[in-house]
């Protein structure tokens, strides 16, 4: 029966032409979705990395006087004296711009062992950063007074850029980079930071300690505050930060505000998104209903046939349902091929995991799709009277 | 063979009743070539599908083969069809997106058979309409007559012990008629296949063994 569905089809191809279109294309779409959705979910079933929760930053532009090295060291210093002696700080740590959550970017790249590692992101941070953040050390440690003099440059890179560059192996204590100048000695490696939101992938990531040199372009301070910090020690903060830091603008942000913000910049365009694929999918099962439905219509005389020479009302329809998953097979032969070349071809640098599962999903969501509309209408032709079709042919 | 008895066919829309088929008893013999005549619309082809089990009569109990056909389910009945009868229509009712041989395979398709099974039956039945040469034509590259033979090929492809033929010259010249014609008698004639003719044509009925003459849904001869 297959063979003989098979070279009917066949057959009638141009008369199919239009069905097999339009599963190519909502199996396109569908795939796209479901690419996007398993990339998200991936991305957001990996650990965070961080504890956002009870931790503030205050940003201030950096437009200080003192051109001093050690007057400067000797300012942070204070300041980072008088924050933490207010009662509700538990800890405090200055950083670069581009801590987790914020709108701004460092990256960088370098070569080691003859390979390049390209997009790296890089932070500067102090001895205390781990800490208010609560990191996680996968291996190593974090910066401590030690690291205040050394031959190479220490740095902790997360466990990404470990696999990238070590795979299974320990990292600490190697060196990388390929100039001699400017090797830098793996301390520790640290569980990855969803910096991006909770939606995105973490990437690469290098963390140096700020130096006496790097001071002057540090602008932010991570505060961990306790529970019962609330609005009015906030306001306390500020007058502490304005008397300490003067002729500066300063800015508080709790982290969980910015967190949210992070995850609202991929939910909100990817809710659209979705919806927007709904009403397509929503029209293509229509589509194929309609598809189907005029095919019934046409065939009556064919049904009224089948039904003569043998056919019960069941095989009848059990043939119908068949043919449309055999057009949709062949819809999807030709999608899979268009679809498989995004990870053979690591489109858009995603992991190939998320366009297979999402090649899989796909495919079971039109297979699903087609069965489900071709369902009644084949339920309809099994219903048809055989003497009524075939005199009305 | 079969045997009708008082069998009636009402057709009933919400303000209409029209009496298609009135009380009619008939017993068609083993072997027999029986043909049936009337003017239109006087139930001849209702009769037919009522003997086929493509329909249902309002009243009156069918034996095929002394099976009281009136309680079978809908599979039942597309088994007893798919074994026991044979289809011939006026328009042939050939799938035109199909050859000749895989239109005459399909009733071998409802039954369990082997696609070499299939493919032998179906040549041997086109051998015998005398079409072995024309296996891989679609029916539109045939003429008329051409596509009934193959419809003849379908009817006999499953071996029935009966055929129902519903007009089956009515869309033919008369030379090409009376081929059909010919080959249904010898299908009579050498393999004892039971026939039931509809026809319009006195000549074509003169050459079966037996007319039934039909007239408002009752039998008038």
């Amino acid at each position: 029966m297959f063979k003989h569905l098979f070279k009917l089809i066949w057959n009638k191809r141009k008369q199919n032409f239009l069905f097999l279109s339009e599963i190519l294309v909502s199996f396109m779409v569908v795939f796209a979705v479901f690419s996007s959705l398993v990339f998200y979910y991936q991305n957001y079933s990996k650990p965070r990395g961080i504890a956002y929760e009870r931790v503030w930053a205050v940003s201030f532009n950096n437009s200080l006087k003192i051109k001093d090295a050690d007057s400067l060291k000797m300012f942070f210093e204070n300041v980072r004296t008088n924050i933490k002696s207010l009662s509700k700080v538990q800890e405090i740590t200055y950083s670069s711009s581009n801590f987790p959550y914020a709108n701004s970017h460092s990256t960088t790249g370098f070569t080691s062992n003859g390979r390049k590692y390209d997009r790296i992101n890089t932070y500067f941070t102090e001895d205390t950063y781990h800490t208010v953040l609560s990191m996680n050390l996968s291996e190593g440690r974090w910066f401590n007074n030690t690291d205040g003099v050394n031959k190479y440059n220490p740095i902790v890179i997360n466990d990404a850029l470990k696999k990238a560059m070590f795979g299974t192996e320990s990292a600490v204590g190697k060196l990388i980079g390929d100039e001699e100048n400017a090797k830098m000695k793996v301390i520790g490696v640290v569980q990855d930071v969803k910096a991006d939101g909770d939606y995105l992938t973490a990437g690469y990531a290098m963390y140096n300690r700020i130096d006496t040199g790097s001071r002057k372009w540090i602008g932010d301070i991570l505060i961990k505050v306790s529970p019962d910090a609330d609005a009015a020690f906030e306001s306390k903060l500020y007058k502490v930060l304005a008397n300490n830091i003067k002729n500066s603008n300063i800015e508080i942000v709790h982290l969980s505000e910015i967190h949210d913000a992070k995850n609202g910049d991929v939910i909100f365009p990817m809710t659209i998104f979705i919806i927007i694929a709904g009403f397509l999918i929503i029209n293509v099962a229509l589509g194929l209903f309609g598809v189907l439905w005029y095919n019934i219509s046409k065939r009556r005389g064919e049904i009224g046939l089948r039904r003569a020479i043998g056919a019960s009302g069941r095989s009848v329809s059990y043939q119908l349902v068949s043919e449309s998953l055999i057009l949709a097979t062949l819809a999807l032969i030709v999608g899979t091929f268009f679809a498989i070349q995004f990870p053979l071809l690591n489109v858009f640098n995603i992991a190939s995991s998320v366009y297979l599962v999402a090649l899989l999903l796909s495919l079971l969501f039109v297979y699903l799709l087609v069965f489900l509309c071709s369902l009644y209408p084949g339920k309809q032709a099994a219903a048809i009277h055989p003497a009524v079709a075939l005199h009305e042919e | 063979m079969i045997r009708l008895q008082n069998i009636e066919k009402v057709y009933r829309t919400d303000t209409v009743e029209t009496l298609a088929v009135n009380g009619i008893s008939l017993d068609v013999a083993k072997g027999e070539f029986l043909s049936i005549m009337g003017p239109s619309g006087c139930g001849k082809s209702t009769l037919l599908n009522i003997m086929g089990l493509l329909d249902e009569p309002s009243k009156g109990i069918i034996r095929i083969d002394d099976q009281d056909v009136s309680k079978f389910s809908d599979q039942q009945l597309a088994k007893f069809r798919n074994k026991k009868l044979g289809f011939i229509f006026q328009s042939y009712h050939l799938i035109n997106d199909l050859q000749v041989i895989d239109n005459v395979e399909l009733p071998l398709l409802y039954r369990a058979s082997s696609a070499k099974e299939r493919k032998d039956l179906a040549t041997e039945a086109l051998e015998k309409v005398g079409l072995s040469n024309r296996l891989r034509h679609f029916p539109n590259q045939l003429s008329g007559g051409q596509r009934q033979r193959v419809a003849i090929a379908r009817a006999i492809v499953g071996k029935p012990q009966i055929i129902l033929a519903d007009e089956p010259t009515g869309n033919l010249d008369s030379a090409m008629g009376n081929e059909i014609m010919e080959i249904l008698i010898n299908l009579n004639k050498n393999d004892g296949t039971t026939i039931i003719m509809v026809t319009h044509d006195e000549n074509m009925a003169h050459k079966t063994h037996r007319l039934v003459r039909l007239f408002d849904g009752s039998q008038v001869v």
